[in-house]
């Protein structure tokens, strides 16, 4: 039996000049679990706030149940049976999980509470006691009553984002047991949002793939089709490289060895046994899902992440308990993913901004020499050619370009020996882009070490010499640029090597 | 569909500060004359004998400017606070410390020369503002908590602990039972420059221009606009991020616990619930109408003083002296949503 409950067909959405969605047709069966990949930014939470009303499409109609929605709003979706769990959790902390289960004013089971949720603990092995605080519980159990919430409020197709990117692999196990028994139940038809494709094999049985908005395959069988197909779908034809990776690789700049961190509020391993080393006029690209331990291995190297194990020399100088000053003094340069609110203090102005890493040389005593500030901010402008109204005007008032042209700028004027550059692209129109990455060859031709964190497997293709796949905290697989292959470093970033 | 957000413009006017603060007070006099008019009394009248009584001689004009002194010194302090994006509720209490703690040390030491005497309690009453801020700034650096709520609340604490003194230990026995603590002696009174203008106004001048560079110019004052800016980007960059807002706000207390010295050693010259008239307060609204800065403090400070001594004045006509606090408060209500759009534009985009 294979009745569709949910059909969208020509579906587009636009965000400014972003096309999110383009003409997407997507189907859903009763009482199945389909897989939706894609890569970051392909759609995929575009095409499910679209399903739960959250956002209007600008054209394209969506069938439920074989009817026409004329306007789905949260509100109508909700009461068409449609739930969805965002990746970040949508609980009231404070409240209990009896009050958050029946919140929704489509609850259906407020009268014998007691039973549903026996039950339903038992499908999930929760053992929480229905009365106790969310608060209380551990992120994977709160997952686990988000999930139950959508029960409870009676949706019969459940969209969940990344629902394991929170979770342990013992976790991950048991949910796809609790969503098996869901399916075939309750007739629960799933949609589980994922880019890693061990957990899409293992959970699902349609697969539709998505990339820049499109929707490229649809309804596959989960049985028949191999990881090579699903990761050349998800990223595509490689573009050749432009950049000449000749330069002269000169001596070790920058070595880092056996680094382990684990997260203050538990013993889980962010960061486990990394140890990698860059020389002069090398870039390393270091590819990966976001969330598998970048952030914190670039805030280490940084200096701003102090609670770790394990060693870092730059110029073969133990930095290991030196703070972000001393190794700055070491010509370290840092352009954090987090641009605005990192990189630059929002709220501050362009000038003050731009000598955040070097104001330590316009100062006499107490004094900071303004002048020698302003020339600074000018020697950027024109050699970055950035586009700054007002240098008093707010640093957030600036295009996304022109503030990552300042923190780029700033962080590279100094001739760095070592740049660790986390997402530098990120959001950036097609010219930025271009101009940040002769930046950084430039920069690599003058001898820098360079380490690229960047989840844009083109950037990393096309400027890398090496690429490193970190996957959860761990390095699990290394390649030299001209034996990589697009396909191979998507597989081991989706944690399937062999 | 269209809809209209707000946009913050790329470059704000140096003097739209000022501008706004011009517009809050045409509104506020525009505010106050309604008042008086519903009261059957002629604003225009009123309002040139304010003017008139608070500085139309050198004896009113140097009291309007002493009114002023605590405004400007606690309006400092919240400003230098305000660097690194928090906010002193407390100069009031911060006040009463100082002047305590200039009492206290009054008490137990004697120094040959006045002069140097002065000094000391002037500087004691620095660090009194401090010692009150150090509760709330050991709090918000060790466990980030709000110190719009803390410094609040110290107020209260202070404030009772002054009762209690000028009660208990502290008590004039001469006083005819009224709790006030003993006058100190006339050798450490604030000199007066013009008038009765105390010396302490020279301090202010003084403070408004150290505020002025600690602000704006010094590498100190750079790593608190970073901080207040963001603690991350701090952190990023090297700064101390918990150290330099543990030193703004300990700076800050001090400047009013300062002010309160001068209150003490300048006009009322014993401790007494009389130390500060909630100038605690009224700094608040002169900080925040001048976005912050050291000059215009000192300026919004005065012209508040003016007002001050010119609300009191008028009850002597009948007329209430809340018609003067109302034209603070309006004042600041009106400069505010001036320079909100003197910030801001609205911006028509089309949804979806």
């Amino acid at each position: 039996m294979n009745q569709i409950i949910l059909e969208t067909k020509q579906i587009s959405k636009s965000f400014g000049k972003v096309q999110a969605l383009n003409n997407i047709d997507f189907y859903l069966y009763k009482g199945k679990i389909h897989g939706l990949l894609g890569e970051n930014g392909a759609g995929k939470t575009s095409l499910m706030n679209v399903l739960s009303g959250v956002y209007q499409p600008e054209k394209g109609s969506i069938y439920i149940n074989g009817e026409k929605q004329v306007r789905l709003t949260p509100d109508a979706s909700l009461n068409l049976g449609i739930g969805m769990v965002h990746q970040e959790f949508r609980l009231i902390e404070d409240f209990s999980i009896k009050d958050n289960l029946t919140l929704s004013k489509t609850n259906i089971y407020i009268k014998d509470f007691k039973k549903a949720y026996d039950k339903y603990s038992k499908i999930f092995s929760l053992s929480a006691e229905s009365n106790s605080p969310v608060s209380e519980l551990s992120v994977g159990e709160k997952q686990k009553i988000e999930i139950m919430k959508l029960i409870f409020s009676n949706s019969n197709i459940m969209l969940l984002d990344e629902p394991t990117a929170v979770l342990t692999p013992q976790e991950t196990d048991q949910l796809k047991l609790s969503l098996d028994n869901l399916s075939q139940e309750d007739g629960k038809t799933i949609v589980l949002i994922t880019h890693k494709l061990n957990e899409i094999k293992q959970f699902t049985e349609k697969i539709f793939v998505m990339k820049n908005g499109e929707m490229i395959a649809k309804d596959l069988k989960t049985k028949a089709v191999s990881h090579k197909t699903l990761v050349n779908l998800m990223v595509g034809e490689i573009t050749s490289s432009k950049v000449n990776k000749d330069n002269p690789k000169g001596e070790v700049k920058l070595r880092i060895e056996n680094i382990l961190h684990k997260k203050t509020e538990s013993d889980l391993n962010i960061l486990e046994d990394v140890t990698l080393s860059i020389k002069s006029g090398e870039i390393l690209g270091i590819a990966g899902v976001s969330g598998n331990g970048q952030v914190e291995l670039a805030n280490i190297i940084s200096g701003i992440e102090q609670n770790f194990n394990g060693n870092i020399f730059i110029n073969d100088i133990d930095v290991s308990i030196k703070g972000v000053r001393a190794r700055k003094e070491l010509n370290l340069s840092y352009v954090p993913e987090n641009r605005l609110g990192v990189g630059l203090a929002p709220g501050v102005s362009v000038l003050d901004n731009s000598a955040i890493k070097e104001y330590s040389a316009a100062s006499y005593g107490p004094h900071l020499l303004k002048n020698k500030l302003l020339e600074h901010l000018n020697l950027l402008i024109q050699e970055f050619s950035i586009k700054v109204p007002d240098p008093k005007a707010e640093v957030s008032t600036l295009s996304g370009g022109n503030m990552q042209k300042i923190l780029m700028g700033r962080e590279l004027i100094s001739n760095p020996e070592v740049i660790i550059a986390s997402q530098p692209t990120r959001g950036l129109d097609v010219r930025a882009v271009e101009a940040i990455h002769s930046l950084i060859i430039h920069q690599r031709d003058n001898g820098t070490a360079v380490m690229l964190f960047s989840e844009d497997l083109d950037e990393l293709f096309k400027l890398s010499d090496r690429i490193i796949v970190l996957y959860e905290g761990k390095i699990i697989k290394e390649f030299d640029i001209d034996k990589a292959s697009r396909q191979n470093v998507g597989l081991a970033m989706a944690g399937v090597h062999e | 569909m269209s809809r209209y957000i707000l946009v913050k413009k790329a470059s704000i006017h140096d003097l739209s500060t000022f501008y706004s603060f011009l517009i809050g007070l045409i509104i506020s006099i525009t505010v106050g004359s309604i008042i008086l008019l519903i009261q059957d009394q002629d604003p225009l009248d009123i309002f040139s004998l304010m003017l008139k009584l608070s500085v139309g001689s050198i004896d009113s004009l140097s009291s309007s400017l002493n009114k002023a002194i605590p405004l400007i010194l606690a309006g400092l302090g919240i400003a230098i606070m305000n660097t690194v994006k928090l906010w002193n509720i407390g100069a009031e209490g911060q006040m009463f410390l100082g002047a305590i703690i200039v009492n206290l040390v009054y008490i137990n030491t004697d120094f040959g020369s006045p002069s140097l005497h002065i000094f000391v309690l002037l500087i004691s009453g620095f660090v009194g503002g401090s010692i009150c801020m150090l509760f709330p700034a050991i709090t918000k650096v060790m466990f980030g908590v709000n110190e719009i709520i803390t410094t609040l609340l110290t107020n209260y604490i202070i404030i009772g602990f002054t009762v209690y003194l000028i009660n208990g230990p502290w008590k004039d026995l001469n006083s005819l039972n009224f709790p006030v603590a003993a006058y100190v002696g006339e050798e450490v009174f604030l000199p007066t420059v013009f008038g009765r203008l105390s010396i302490g106004f020279i301090i202010c001048i003084l403070c408004t221009f150290g505020t002025y560079y600690l602000i704006d110019k010094s590498v100190l004052g750079y790593e608190m606009r970073i901080t207040g800016g963001s603690r991350m980007t701090a952190i990023y960059a090297g700064i101390n991020a918990k150290q330099k807002t543990f030193i703004a706000m300990l700076i800050g207390g001090g400047f009013a616990g300062l002010a309160g010295a001068i209150e003490l050693l300048g006009q009322t010259h014993r401790v007494s619930t009389g130390i500060s008239q909630g100038f605690g307060y009224t700094a608040i609204i002169v900080a925040a109408i001048t976005g912050m800065r050291p000059i215009g403090i000192f300026i919004v400070g005065s012209l508040f003083g003016v007002l001050t001594i010119g609300g009191s004045v008028i009850q002597t006509v009948g007329v209430s002296s809340y018609i003067a606090d109302i034209i603070q408060a309006t004042t600041l209500f009106g400069a505010l949503i001036a320079l909100f759009f003197f910030t801001y534009q609205i911006k028509e985009v089309k949804d979806g």
